[in-house]
């Protein structure tokens, strides 16, 4: 026991190398993680000592009605931008697939709106959704209406899901046309042969083949309902009547704006389990394992 | 063996670093006795004042140099003084601190009363800031001292008010009703932009604004109780319904500046706005005349009553140069001379009450006929009431108050009896 060398060199060397991230985690990751749970079940406000309250903090959050509002936002905004999204997606996916000579740059021009800085495209799309906007202005010179997008509870909804269906469609597009690229050609071949329509196809063969894809890509969308911020922020400033607040712009609010980092702490533990929750719900209704034979 | 030793020495080293990284931490016994550090306001117009009083005062010697910097924020200064604060990083002074933010501090034992200290009382004499301090006052402490104030006034475009048979702003609603009457369009043309925006800051430069213009500058909180259910409340609320329910305003004006188009013609500015307009649209700035907030009628003699919008300037606790930080504050507060630089950098009134009588001032309001208006409005000018729940407060206020009044969905005194009982409500909760 004695001779024996605790790690061989190889093994000095790969802790050599992870030490740098488990360093990078420890500090970044692991402190404010224990930190934040440590700041849920205490009172803190900034500079004084955190005084242990149990429970007092999960109870107030539960109870809170704009908390729960702003949970039930996240709900409605994901009722709207899934298929919006869905469907923005698989038109640049099978879109794709048609391009022929430049695909990598048609590829890489769908993903610059997901580069793009929410804060200058929030600040375009209020000025396209106000109610004297350009678009409102030709809605009311061809149909003689004009859409309250801000300033309707629904429609505000509505306002920020299109917005972030812009900018996520085209990297859910790139993420479907991978699994589009999977499916073998043999198979649409015998369902042609077999008098399968375009749309037989595309639900019998295409969806059900990329389910992995699809599975990604709304577990994608669920965190990005889950950590809205700057659309709603910046567009509708959470109104009217709270209907677009979401628990990001809560935490944020009470962290900073109220000075309640105890409270904050617990809205976003709180967030994480459901966000966790949801996506474990939809995992088990909607994923199958697909194989090729 | 060795090995085992080896493992342990680098442990030792490992905690050691994690231990120096810890170092990190607030360092408030570090701070420094043999300078006063100050942040100021992130624009080029406050920078270039603070730049040559800074110099001006180190150059006379007569107390601790002074070292300052803008507040090195990419967001909102509060957000960046509050992680200071946390981190210990703060510096002995802070300018651009509006009193909302001011009370949170001071709640939180982090700010200095003002009113305590040497000198103070001969200060607010010399400034003539007797008028303008009870604003700022609460319980007799005194948190933030304002710097300037900034009234809110309306901007009309002169040029489409005599289009419309008017040779001056409009003072009463019904002067503005007969005005939209004549200029409106249906839904494409409005004779006014009545509410600012959705975010609760905007309810200062709306419904606060329109409230003191009805009620004379009467508080619309005071301890736990929202006060702005009465008949000047009922006023304000109503007229801000009607303009919507006629069609004469519309929900937002997110799209463009409605006075250049002249898709509004007229609007709540800050003098802030000047130098905006002046960069980007002189030729409307040429067509723009100030008038004051609406009302119903005339509130009283003087200038009407509106909200101030101003921001003030704190001595952290953490320092350990407040009354030199003090003497500083007295220094470039008090000397007539620096606030009418301060004035011509920045165009925005410093926050005393005789910007008007005297003659150090009379020049420039003399070649400034926007900025003699809101010098007209300073020291009728009413700061936001002092609370730290101005959020939740004006949150519920665009809720409850604006909100229903913009889509109809509540009469005027049915939104303010639901959102003042909202309030109290609410403060009741927190208090």
């Amino acid at each position: 026991m004695t001779g024996r060398r605790i790690l061989s060199r190889e093994g000095w060397i790969g802790l050599s190398l992870a030490l740098a991230y488990m360093v990078f985690a420890a500090i970044f990751w692991a402190y404010p993680f224990f930190w934040l749970a440590k700041l849920s079940v205490t009172q803190w406000r900034f500079f004084d000592e955190p005084v242990f309250t149990g429970t007092r903090n999960l109870v107030r959050t539960l109870k809170d009605p704009a908390f729960l509002q702003a949970l039930w936002n996240v709900l409605r905004f994901l009722v709207m931008y899934v298929p919006i999204a869905f469907c923005g997606a698989l038109l640049v996916a099978f879109g794709l697939r048609h391009v022929g000579r430049g695909k990598a740059f048609v590829g890489l021009c769908f993903l610059l709106s997901n580069v793009s800085s929410g804060v200058a495209l929030s600040l375009v799309f209020t000025k396209i959704f106000s109610s004297t906007g350009p678009l409102n202005d030709l809605l009311f010179d061809l149909l003689g209406i004009r859409i309250p997008w801000t300033s309707h509870p629904t429609f505000a909804m509505l306002a920020i899901a299109l917005v972030v269906a812009w900018k996520f469609a085209g990297y859910y597009g790139l993420i479907l046309y991978s699994g589009l690229l999977t499916i073998p050609g043999e198979i649409y071949d015998a369902a042609r042969l077999d008098q399968a329509g375009p749309f037989t196809r595309l639900v019998r063969i295409t969806l059900p083949l990329m389910n992995a894809q699809l599975m990604m890509v709304l577990v994608f969308a669920i965190l990005v309902s889950f950590g809205l911020f700057t659309e709603p922020f910046l567009i509708t400033g959470g109104g009217p009547a709270d209907s677009t607040v979401t628990p990001q712009m809560m935490i944020y609010e009470t962290a900073f704006r109220r000075l309640q980092p105890s409270h904050a702490a617990m809205m976003s533990i709180i967030v994480s389990v459901t966000s966790y929750a949801l996506i474990a719900v939809a995992r088990r209704l909607l994923e199958r394992k697909v194989t090729l034979a | 063996m060795t090995d085992r030793r080896e493992v342990l020495r680098r442990g030792l080293r490992l905690a050691a670093g994690v231990a120096l990284l810890a170092g990190c931490s607030p360092d408030r016994a570090g701070k420094r006795t043999d300078r006063i550090r100050l942040w100021v306001a992130p624009n080029e117009a406050e920078e270039g004042f603070w730049k040559i009083a800074v110099a001006r005062w180190n150059a006379l010697g007569r107390g601790l140099p002074v070292e300052f910097t803008t507040i090195p924020t990419a967001g909102s200064s509060e957000d960046t003084v509050l992680s200071a604060l946390v981190a210990g990083t703060e510096p002995d002074l802070s300018t651009n601190i509006f009193s909302g933010f001011a009370v949170q501090l001071a709640a939180l034992g982090q700010v200095e009363d003002l009113a305590a200290m040497p000198g103070y009382t001969e200060l607010i004499a010399r400034r003539d800031m007797a008028e303008i301090t009870p604003g700022w006052t609460q319980d007799g402490k005194v948190c933030a001292l304002p710097i300037y104030s900034s009234p809110t006034l309306i901007w009309w475009r002169a040029d489409l008010l005599e289009a419309s048979g008017l040779s001056e702003p409009p003072r009463t609603y019904d002067e503005v009703y007969g005005f939209c009457e004549r200029y409106g369009q249906a839904r494409s043309r409005f004779g006014m932009q009545v509410v600012s925006g959705r975010s609760w800051a905007d309810r200062w430069f709306d419904f606060i604004s329109f409230y003191y213009a009805a009620s004379g500058g009467q508080p619309y909180l005071r301890d736990a109780h929202a006060l702005y259910d009465n008949e000047a409340g009922l006023e304000a609320a109503s007229f801000m319904d009607r303009m919507f329910r006629k069609g004469w305003t519309a929900l937002d004006f997110d799209a463009e500046e409605p006075l250049v188009s002249g898709l509004a013609a007229g609007g709540v500015r800050g003098p802030w706005d000047v130098e905006r307009f002046a960069k980007i649209y002189p030729e409307t700035l040429e067509r723009i005349q100030v008038g004051p907030m609406v009302a119903r009628g005339p509130t009283g003699p003087g200038p009407v009553a509106t909200f101030s919008d101003s921001k003030g300037v704190v001595i952290f606790k953490t320092s350990r140069v407040r009354r030199e930080a003090f003497d500083f504050l007295a220094w470039v507060l008090g000397e007539e001379e620096l606030n009418l630089l301060w004035l011509r950098r920045t165009g925005l009134s410093p926050a005393r009450g005789d910007l008007l009588q005297n003659p150090r001032f009379a020049e420039y309001y003399r070649t400034n006929a926007i900025g003699r208006v809101y010098a007209e409005h300073v020291a009728s000018a009413r700061p936001p009431a002092l609370s730290e729940y101005t959020i939740d407060i004006q949150k519920i206020m665009t809720t409850r108050l604006v909100e229903p009044l913009m889509t109809g969905q509540l009469k005027p005194a049915e939104a303010l009896a639901q959102a003042a009982a909202r309030t109290d409500q609410m403060l009741k909760v927190q208090m």
